[in-house]
């Protein structure tokens, strides 16, 4: 392990709401070139756990390193050149078009006054093309359905050129066909990056690690048939299920079992 | 009016090139065009004459010429400042807020201002009739203005001090302390007025509508100065007002400051509008509807600089009819832009509803 450098590392990370801790003593560890995904059920502080990554909230405890810099040592600027964030925020009556939205990934790129160089739009439209968006670049981006908006949203990152791309729940609404395509397209680059998600069968196969968090607490890091065992799947998130490794990436594969009341662990119903 | 999603490179160079062309024209022959109207009969080539010999280095001495320089040009020139003022101020407002109601007297300014005005009206101005006359039109042309700054400023303060700095609920504290401070100052002003003369009522009205008739190439120098700087600092922080536009966690993660810029930019548009609303009244919709015509003009884009000439030109041209309406006096400019405005926003609804 020591040999390979860590992109991202925090330590004992706590964040509290009064007396109420969202965030308890995590600790997480990324090497450089990996894929991170954080699973638990909903209010285990994931998207709390991401915004302390992506400094939007200050942790009340606890250390976060990036590629061996504390994070707080980044002004807003360099820190968004190394870090981009994918998410669900995008507001109404967005008039922007596909194209205009992935260019706003060069604002941590450009000083005051500079003009958008052809170098730049050449960046946008190769983006543009990594997502497959290329036909679509000037249609307005309310105008997209949600698997391509993701795509949009994952392409103005890539313009962002960041060494760590986190994103939160990027696969919400979508239908399976998108959620696979999604995951594959950031697999395919080759970027270190921090995801969280709630399909565990999808984030069993295509993440290298996996965090799993309950009620603010880590409750295992690792591989994930290291992580998605049917005892801790049982206790976290209250269903009965069977793990089996995958007939194609032998990845923990993970059938649930229904009735869950009348059914106890490693009965077949 | 919607925008064809399909337009080709060349379509998009065409419509381009007929835009700058035409912004290109209308700018230069706005203010010619718009100094042959008002009470005496100036023709077009006497103004150009005029203008031409004034520019040679010649003073203007014959009456069309001074009435063409000193009373229409300046008058010309602010109401292209407070168009332009206005309209960029309102752009950005809507944009940092992501607020598309968002308009220069949201934050109380406006109210700010005619306490301001109502209390130099009705405390100097009576006492004014115990001094002499000289006193009088001095506190008239100085005082007002003045008093009208210092009440804006002070809503602003009042608005900026309340808002608070979490990113969160922001933008909700800034409109809602906005119009408390409004109807605060509102019920001051009118429990001031209450208790004057109806003479201090009348000006009030008067001046809370708006007009460039008070218009000098001395008193040009202020409302320059703030609009051009402004500007400037707006078009320096472009890109990160534009990237507001995608939510303000998404704004943060591409290295923006959110709630500092969000307060930079709400006391640049104050003092923006607090010394127009000083020197020309209130002017309402130009600062709400210019922004809005120019996002259906160029959707997606900041066309910061077009939407700043476009509330500038149309500025000019209200100015013209308010001189030129009514044969015996000059109609106030805020009941023009407030009828333009809101007949444009039914305009807008009705084609919304259709498409």
């Amino acid at each position: 392990m020591t040999s390979i450098p860590m992109a991202l590392s925090a330590q004992h990370l706590s964040w509290r709401v009064g007396e109420r801790a969202i965030l308890a003593d995590v600790s997480v560890e990324l090497p450089q070139g990996q894929m991170l995904g954080i699973i638990g059920p909903n209010g285990a502080g994931k998207s709390t756990l991401l915004r302390c990554l992506y400094r939007y909230l200050t942790p009340s405890q606890g250390d976060i390193t990036l590629f061996g810099r504390a994070v707080s040592d980044f002004s807003a600027r360099s820190f968004a050149q190394q870090v981009a964030v994918v998410l669900q925020d995008t507001p109404h009556h967005f008039d922007m078009t596909t194209a205009q939205l992935v260019a706003l990934g060069l604002t941590p790129h450009k000083g005051a006054f500079s003009l958008t160089s052809d170098q730049d739009k050449h960046e946008v439209r190769r983006a543009l093309a990594t997502v497959g968006l290329t036909a679509l670049a000037d249609q307005g981006y309310e105008q997209l359905s949600g698997g391509e908006k993701q795509r949009a949203l994952i392409a103005r990152a890539i313009v962002q050129k960041p060494k760590l791309l986190i994103l939160d729940e990027p696969t919400n609404h979508l239908d399976i066909r998108y959620q696979i395509q999604i995951l594959e397209l950031l697999r395919s680059l080759e970027m270190t990056v921090v995801i969280s998600i709630h399909d565990l069968n999808l984030a069993s196969a295509l993440c290298d690690q996996l965090l799993l968090l309950d009620q603010g607490h880590a409750v295992a890091q690792g591989r994930p048939n290291e992580v998605l065992t049917e005892q801790r799947i049982a206790e976290v998130f209250e269903v009965c299920c069977q793990v089996s490794p995958h007939p194609q990436h032998g990845n923990p594969q993970i059938n649930y079992f229904y009735g869950y009341h009348n059914v106890t662990q490693g009965e077949t119903p | 009016m919607m925008r064809s999603p399909g337009l080709s490179a060349s379509e998009r160079l065409w419509r381009g090139l007929l835009l700058v062309t035409g912004f290109g024209v209308l700018s230069l022959m706005t203010p010619l065009l718009a100094a042959s109207f008002g009470a005496a009969h100036i023709d077009f080539n006497q103004v150009v004459d005029v203008v031409l010999a004034t520019l040679g280095g010649e003073r203007p001495s014959s009456v069309t010429a001074r009435i063409v320089m000193e009373l229409r040009m300046p008058r010309i020139v602010l109401a292209f400042i407070a168009g332009f003022g206005l309209a960029i101020a309102g752009a950005v407002l809507q944009t940092v807020t992501r607020n598309p109601l968002a308009d220069p007297y949201l934050f109380g300014i406006s109210s700010g201002a005619s306490f301001g005005a109502v209390v130099v009206l009705t405390l100097f101005g009576g006492a004014g009739a115990l001094s002499n006359a000289l006193s009088i039109s001095w506190l008239g042309s100085v005082s007002l203005p003045m008093g009208a700054f210092i009440g804006a400023s002070l809503a602003v303060l009042m608005v900026l001090a309340l808002c608070g700095r979490a990113m969160s609920t922001q933008i909700e504290r800034m409109l809602l302390s906005g119009v408390a401070i409004s109807f605060m100052f509102g019920a001051l002003t009118s429990l001031l007025l209450y208790f004057s003369g109806p003479q201090a009522a009348a000006s009030v009205l008067f001046w809370s509508l708006g007009s460039f008739a008070k218009a000098s190439w001395s008193g040009l120098g202020l409302p320059l100065l703030v609009v051009a700087g402004a500007t400037v600092i707006i078009l320096l922080f472009k890109r990160q007002i534009v990237a507001m536009k995608a939510g303000d966690e998404t704004a943060h993660t591409l290295g923006i400051d959110v709630q500092r810029l969000r307060l930079a930019m709400l006391l640049l548009c104050s003092l923006i509008t607090a010394v127009l609303v000083a020197n020309c009244g209130g002017i309402g919709f130009v600062g709400l509807m210019i922004p809005h015509m120019v996002r259906l003009l160029l959707p997606g884009r900041f066309a910061l600089l077009t939407t700043g000439l476009v509330g500038g030109l149309f500025m000019i041209w209200v100015d013209v009819l308010a001189r030129c309406l009514l044969s015996y006096q000059e109609l106030p400019i805020g009941i023009i832009t407030a009828v333009i405005g809101s007949v444009f926003f039914l305009f807008i609804l009705g084609s919304k509803r259709r498409g």
